[in-house]
């Protein structure tokens, strides 16, 4: 066991680091978790609308770049809080590395928002009594999804998560909340957020009763509930950054994992289905398996997902390779006369 | 010495130099009898004839008789008539040549003189006609007196030459008359010749440098001018070097000897120069009265002479324009560097081991210098025998047909034959020796006939003369022989001259000259150009002058009929013309650079004025008959011309024979009209800028008045505005926080709003953009503190601005060239299926201009998608935000003042207090500028200058009490008693009222204060209020006994204690009570005042005593 961890070791010193901590624990307590945080891959990939069993190597794929990305998010945030001469994250810091994405950020802050509503009930609850601690603990499991329980929103008061770069800030005084001006741009940022729940929408609109099941239970896939301290070695969190983070950052970072799992997981998608129709087209100047593929063709009383075939490493790769791609803005100012490095730094997906 | 490269062809068969020699002496006399040579006869023996030719005349001339010499004169000329006829085929004869055979035919080398004969025999003699000088007057005398001279010139002496003459000319038969006259005739034609070769020359000249103008010349030929000229320097300096190192060895003595000599007779300073010739003959005659010795009459007359040459020497006559002729013809012949190079330095034996087998008398063109230098020549003869040696020796030993060489000896030679006539026929002879002969003339010319009559001073220079010039001669026959041909050279030269001469005394022109007929036996070679040197008193001088003006166009000229290669004739006459100038040019060229660097060590080149305005003459003459329209700019360069002169005077103004493109360095670009210098009648300059200088438009540095410009604006403004109310806000908080205010504690903040300022007025003189990096980048600077300003940035750091300019400025940069280099992309066609190769083809830009736009864009990252968002989230979005903000923030500030404002619930207290400005109702509304008046006053109020309202105390103590709602209570509940009218103070006035136990107090209290109304403590500044010594906690820690008291008394035990006692000290002790209770102490609220009024500082000193004992009972009581 120490000289696999020692192997292993050699392949990242971010992996070294989450290793070494686990070769404290016991060896079955690390396998299990990391089964259980594959199995957390596998649900939110079908979520993101993988249908099949993908291969543990896809799996193990995802969860390698998933965590290159979250290690990343952590240096470079921790690098700005340095920067401002603090020594632990905030939240500010993580939202700045993902500001461009004006739809992301609307998403994080209506999670922070949710997340903010169920502590205050949390508070209430536990002034008030016990046995409202159950619902809170299940409405911030789900949470993680989204708003996908918007309909078990308690009364209280929905904070807002302001912005350093808002006009908020621009002046000294705290610009007093008004509650009847309604945010019209996060309706607009919250386009792909609804589209994603269209296609679940559509996706789960013909499952039976046990899929559906199945399918909600996926929904609640989370990497911090529960299992907060794990997913913080996971990240490597006490090398990369400091071992003690807010709450707030854990569960920013969780979300964002999601995100990415989600992001890669749908550009594979995508990769595949052209893949296939690529295929397709091929097929049917091959004599040979055109009969095969045209039986593969999916008809009219076809069950939709029963035919699938699960993505494969090179879908992730090249969705990644895509992800990755240079854009042209970062190269703008070394035009003429400016050298391209060789190396471009990662981009946060 | 021609040859020296070129072996000799093993094969060649060839006849050695000995068998030539031999029957030269022969060949002079059977030459005559061989006249009847036919020139066909002669064009079988071809050029290599010449080689013989040459040389055996040389040799024959040492023996030749006069009369043979006219004999032969004669037989050239019919020969030349007949050579006419077949000159054409004698030019071939001369290129192509055959095998010689004249060994064995005595006549041939006279035949092949032939071809020299017409060409050079015309021309020399024109020369002489014109270069001689009054020397001749002298030859004679010196002839008849000099014993020396006579071993050389006697065997001409005794034949007369008329008689000679006319004896050869009876015999030749061919034109017994006819001679005479032609000879008359060929005399004037001579001159007629040389006039019209020196136009010809002129012509060309002047048709090449016009021509220069219409033709570019390549400068591929410069550097082989270049290295020419280079090997003709090198060879020159050679030669220097060789004469110098002579002098400096063997050469002393004789050098010593000439000097020594030629210090000696320049005694005889008249004879050196015609126009003296009478001051000296007039000194001559009295020299006895004249008091100064011989020596200073020289240096005297030395003065007054003109300049001369380098060749010029006193001792001998006819040597300075000999000299300077030939000089001349050699440095021609040198300078035509395409065919003289092989010539200029001495054969090498590495490069022709048997060269000195083959060739006894080698010479060249280097040593000819060389001997030119050493002052070996003595005629004209002599120069010219070595010459056509040069080439003869050329011809003898490349006897191969087609060598190279020979083809350029052959040019050479006929380069050398039109040239040589240009040479006077002049042999050098003695000073000491033409004076006396010049003597013997004027004394026959006064006496008759008497020779031997002569001055004593003459007498005695005579006889000095013939010593130093026997050394002399003793000298240059030794230096002579070695040369061969050289030596003898003398008599043949003076043959023609008796010919001449006697044709002058036939026709009687000596007469008329004042030369009688001289003694025939005494006549002179040189004397033929007597009568043209009688006809111009200054010949000399004239010869001066022209010689040098001659002889490089007139060879030129001449050899542009003659060339030998077949080129374009224009080009070969500016190759010709130029040559030297542009090998000169290449030369300098070629000093500027050191391998393939500057020579740094070079001094810099510097442009002239003269160089300048031949340039612009030159242009000028190459354009005026281009266009006439250009006057006015001709007419612009007057004033120029007219300081011309000055400047002309100062700066040596070369012509050079290059066109003036050749000078870069004194080019003056083309100047616009506009900027020329132009005056009008008045002298005024006329000023033209008004044409061209135009004011910078307006807005050029401004942000362009858009939509997008007044949005940002206008959010600008919202921004400010709001901060305004941002700013009142704080100052209302701090108020609730603060009880006291004080100046200055709040900034005024009161934003002007931004105002872009455009650059100052300023002129251009061009139609292109600004080119003021500064204002640019300032411009752009502003730019981004407005993009800050918009973003929310309220202030920022000088460095953190300058550096996102800078990446702001290079992001513009990279947008600029990219623009730039989708602009440059090569046109296309603008019809697809034109040919795009033909000239009529439309062209139009690859991109269109909105192309070019998003094609830049693209590359740089941005789209079109990503700007408008930008402008909708940053801008308008941004607005509406900021609209929001600004209104709730107004309102959160009325929220803020409204408890101020209100008072009570009724609001009536905002009058109580005599705030008169509140009168007007809504503070809010007015609050923008009389917010600060407000303060302004208050402030004053505290510092007690102004008894009017108080607004901001009032407004600063409502805050306060809003925010502290303890305070207020008590305030309001105070409020509810209207406050007792306050006492009349103590004077003497009312004491009786007091109790009677204080009038005795109140009446000591009054006298010292001088019945004045007693102060009550409480109306005094707090500071000034007599305090009662505060009770302190002891180091201890213990409350003392008596301390106890105070502070734990209860108000209410306080004031029971206080009434029962009756005390008068009621005050104090009620004051610490409020403090201990925690009340704050209230101005108004004062329910025990009767007792404050009778308090005096004693009184309070006997509280004091009094208070421990009080204090006793409530702690005993409350324990």
């Amino acid at each position: 066991m120490a000289f696999q961890v020692l192997h292993e070791s050699l392949l990242a010193p971010a992996i070294r680091a989450s290793e070494t901590h686990k070769s404290h624990l016991n060896g079955r307590m690390a396998n299990g978790f990391k089964r259980r945080m594959a199995n957390t891959f596998e649900k939110m990939m079908f979520v993101s609308g993988e249908t099949a069993e993908p291969s543990p190597e896809t799996t193990t794929l995802i969860e390698e770049i998933t965590r290159q990305q979250v290690i990343e998010i952590l240096t470079r945030s921790t690098a700005l809080a340095t920067r401002r001469g603090v020594r632990s994250i905030s939240t500010d810091d993580l939202i700045f590395l993902i500001r461009h994405d004006k739809a992301k950020v609307s998403r994080l802050r209506t999670f922070l928002s949710w997340k903010d509503v169920r502590k205050n009930v949390k508070d209430s609850d536990d002034k008030g009594g016990g046995d409202a601690a159950d619902f809170a603990a299940d409405d911030a499991a789900g949470a993680v999804a989204g708003p996908a329980d918007v309909a078990a929103k308690p009364k209280n008061k929905k904070a807002k998560v302001g912005l350093a770069w808002d006009v908020n800030s621009f002046y000294s005084i705290q610009i007093p909340e008004r509650e009847d001006e309604e945010d019209e741009e996060e309706e607009e940022q919250n386009y792909a957020t609804l589209q994603r729940l269209a296609a679940a929408d559509e996706r789960t609109r013909h499952m039976t009763k046990e899929e559906y099941v199945f399918w909600s239970e996926c929904r609640q896939a989370s990497f911090t509930y529960r299992k907060s301290k794990r997913f913080r070695e996971w990240a490597g969190f006490g090398i990369v950054t400091e071992s003690k983070p807010n709450d707030d950052i854990v569960d920013i970072l969780g979300f964002l994992t999601f995100e990415i799992v989600q992001t890669l997981t749908e550009g594979a998608l995508k990769v595949k289905e052209r893949e296939d129709n690529e295929k397709n087209r091929r097929g049917g100047a091959d004599a040979g398996e055109n009969l095969k593929k045209r039986k593969r063709e999916t008809g009219l009383f076809d069950p939709p997902e029963e035919g699938r075939t699960p993505i494969e490493p090179r879908h992730v790769r090249e969705a990644y390779r895509k992800l990755q791609a240079t854009p042209q803005k970062a190269v703008a100012m070394l035009l003429h006369e400016g050298r391209i490095p060789a190396r471009l730094p990662l981009v946060l997906i | 010495m021609s040859l020296g490269h070129n072996a000799w062809p093993p094969g060649n068969i060839r006849p050695p130099d000995d068998l030539q020699e031999s029957p030269r002496p022969v060949n002079g006399l059977v030459k005559t009898l061989s006249g009847s040579r036919t020139p066909q006869i002669r064009g079988s023996v071809g050029a290599e004839g010449q080689n013989p030719n040459s040389t055996s005349e040389a040799d024959i001339a040492t023996e030749e008789d006069p009369r043979i010499a006219q004999f032969r004169e004669l037989y050239r000329r019919s020969e030349a008539k007949i050579s006419l006829l077949f000159s054409g085929q004698e030019l071939d004869d001369d290129t192509v040549g055959g095998p010689v055979t004249e060994e064995v035919k005595p006549p041939e080398p006279h035949t092949a003189r032939v071809d020299d004969g017409p060409p050079s025999t015309a021309p020399r003699k024109s020369a002489r006609k014109l270069d001689d000088d009054d020397y001749d007057d002298y030859d004679e005398d010196d002839d008849m007196e000099d014993d020396a001279q006579s071993p050389k010139s006697k065997p001409a002496a005794p034949h007369d030459p008329a008689g000679v003459a006319s004896l050869a000319y009876h015999p030749s038969a061919s034109s017994s008359s006819g001679p005479d006259e032609t000879k008359e005739t060929k005399k004037e034609t001579m001159e007629d010749l040389r006039k019209q070769l020196e136009e010809d020359k002129k012509s060309t000249e002047e048709a090449a440098r016009r021509s220069f103008h219409t033709i570019f010349y390549t400068l591929e030929n410069d550097r082989d001018a270049m290295l020419d000229q280079q090997r003709l320097e090198e060879s020159e300096r050679q030669v220097e070097a060789e004469i110098s190192g002579q002098a400096n060895m063997g050469g002393n003595s004789t050098q010593g000897a000439s000097n020594g000599y030629s210090s000696l007779s320049n005694t005889n300073l008249g004879a050196s120069s015609l126009t003296l010739k009478n001051l000296i003959a007039r000194i001559d005659k009295k020299r006895d009265r004249v008091q100064a010795s011989d020596a200073e009459l020289r240096s005297l007359l030395s003065e007054v002479r003109k300049n001369r040459s380098k060749w010029a020497n006193e001792d001998k006559v006819g040597q300075e324009e000999l000299y300077e002729a030939c000089e001349k013809v050699l440095s021609e012949l040198k300078a035509m560097t395409e065919h003289s190079t092989a010539f200029l330095t001495r054969v090498n034996k590495r490069d022709a081991p048997d060269y000195h087998a083959v060739i006894k008398h080698p010479m060249d063109l280097g040593s000819m210098t060389k001997k030119l230098k050493g002052l070996q020549y003595r005629s004209k003869q002599d120069f010219v025998d070595d010459l056509t040696l040069i080439w003869a020796n050329c011809l003898k030993y490349n006897t191969n047909s087609d060598h190279p060489l020979r083809k350029h000896a052959v040019y050479m030679r006929k380069e050398t034959e039109k040239l040589v006539p240009l040479i006077p026929e002049i042999v050098i002879r003695d000073r000491a020796e033409v004076e006396a002969e010049e003597r013997r003339l004027q004394l026959a010319e006064l006496d008759g006939a008497e020779e031997s009559d002569e001055e004593p001073i003459m007498a005695s220079r005579g006889r000095k003369a013939p010593g130093k010039k026997s050394s002399k001669k003793g000298t240059a026959p030794s230096r002579n022989t070695p040369s061969g041909s050289e030596g003898p050279a003398g008599p043949p030269n003076t043959q023609p001259a008796p010919v001449a001469r006697a044709d002058s005394d036939a026709i009687g022109e000596a007469a008329p000259n004042g030369f009688s007929t001289p003694p025939p036996g005494s006549h002179t070679p040189s004397d033929p150009a007597g009568p043209g040197a009688i006809a111009m008193g200054s010949q000399d001088e004239a010869m001066d002058i022209d010689g040098p003006g001659i002889s490089a166009p007139v060879l030129s000229a001449l050899s542009v009929p003659g060339g030998v290669e077949l080129e374009d004739p224009e080009y070969k006459v500016w190759k010709q013309v130029t040559k030297k100038d542009r090998a000169l040019i290449a030369a300098e060229r070629h000093r500027l650079l050191r391998g393939d660097k500057l020579n740094s060590e070079e001094p810099a080149l510097l442009r002239t004025k003269a160089g300048m305005r031949r340039w612009l003459r030159h242009q000028k003459l190459a354009t005026i008959e281009a266009d006439r329209s250009r006057d006015t700019g001709s007419h612009a360069m007057e004033p120029e011309v007219a300081s011309e002169t000055l400047a002309e005077g100062i700066e040596v103004e070369e012509d050079q024979m290059v066109p003036f493109y050749y000078d870069v360095m004194s080019g003056v670009p083309d100047l616009p009209e506009r900027l020329l210098w132009k005056e009008d009648g008045q002298g005024n300059v006329v000023d033209a800028s008004e044409e061209f200088l135009r004011i910078l438009p307006k807005g050029h540095f401004v942000q362009p008045d858009s939509k997008l410009t007044q949005k940002m604006n206008a959010n600008i403004r919202q921004m400010q505005e709001t901060r305004k109310i941002c700013s009142k806000i704080g100052i209302v908080k701090q108020m609730q926080l603060q009880s006291q205010m004080y100046q200055n504690q709040f900034q005024k903040y009161q934003p002007e709003p931004f105002v872009e300022q455009d650059a100052e007025p300023h002129v251009l003189n061009d139609n292109g953009p600004v080119i003021a990096p500064w204002a640019c980048r300032a411009a752009l600077q502003r730019s981004v503190a407005k993009i800050f300003y918009h973003t929310g940035f309220e202030e920022y750091q000088p460095s953190a601005l300058e550096s996102v300019t800078d990446i702001a400025a290079d992001f513009f940069q990279k947008l600029g060239s990219t623009v730039k280099s989708y602009m440059e992309t090569p046109k296309m066609p603008a019809t697809e299926n034109q040919d795009p190769a033909s000239p009529t083809a439309e062209w139009k830009p690859a991109y269109t201009e909105p192309e070019i736009i998003l094609h830049t864009l693209s590359s740089v990252g941005v789209h079109l998608d990503e700007l408008e968002l930008y402008i909708k989230d940053d801008i308008d979005r941004l607005g509406t935000k900021l609209t929001a903000a600004h209104s709730r923030l107004k309102s959160l500030l009325t929220e803020l003042l409204r408890p101020a404002l209100e008072g009570g619930e009724d609001g009536s207290n905002a009058f109580k207090d005599g705030s008169e400005q509140f009168v007007g109702g809504d503070f809010a509304e007015d609050i923008d500028e009389d917010f600060f008046g407000f303060k302004e006053l208050g402030l004053d109020r505290e510092f007690g200058l102004s008894t009017l309202s108080v607004p901001l105390h009032l407004l600063q103590n409502r805050m306060f009490n809003a925010a502290n709602p303890q305070s207020t209570t008590v305030s309001q509940s105070v409020d509810l008693f209207p406050p007792p009218p306050p006492y009349a103070r103590i004077s003497a006035d009312n004491v009786s009222d007091q109790i009677g136990l204080l009038h005795s107090f109140f009446k000591g209290k009054l006298n010292t204060s001088r019945n004045e109304a007693l102060v009550e403590d409480l109306e005094l500044p707090p500071k000034q209020r007599p305090m009662a010594a505060k009770t302190r906690l002891p180091p201890s820690g213990k409350i003392p006994q008596q301390g106890l008291t105070g502070p734990t008394s209860s108000p209410q035990k306080r004031t029971a204690s206080s009434t029962a006692s009756k005390t008068t000290t009621t005050e104090p002790s009620k004051k610490k009570a409020k403090k201990n209770s925690g009340i704050p102490e209230m101005p108004n609220f004062n329910p025990d005042g009767e007792g404050d009024r009778t308090a005096d500082p004693s009184g309070s000193v006997n509280a004091q005593l009094d208070a421990p004992v009080e204090g006793a009972d409530p702690i005993a009581t409350e324990a």
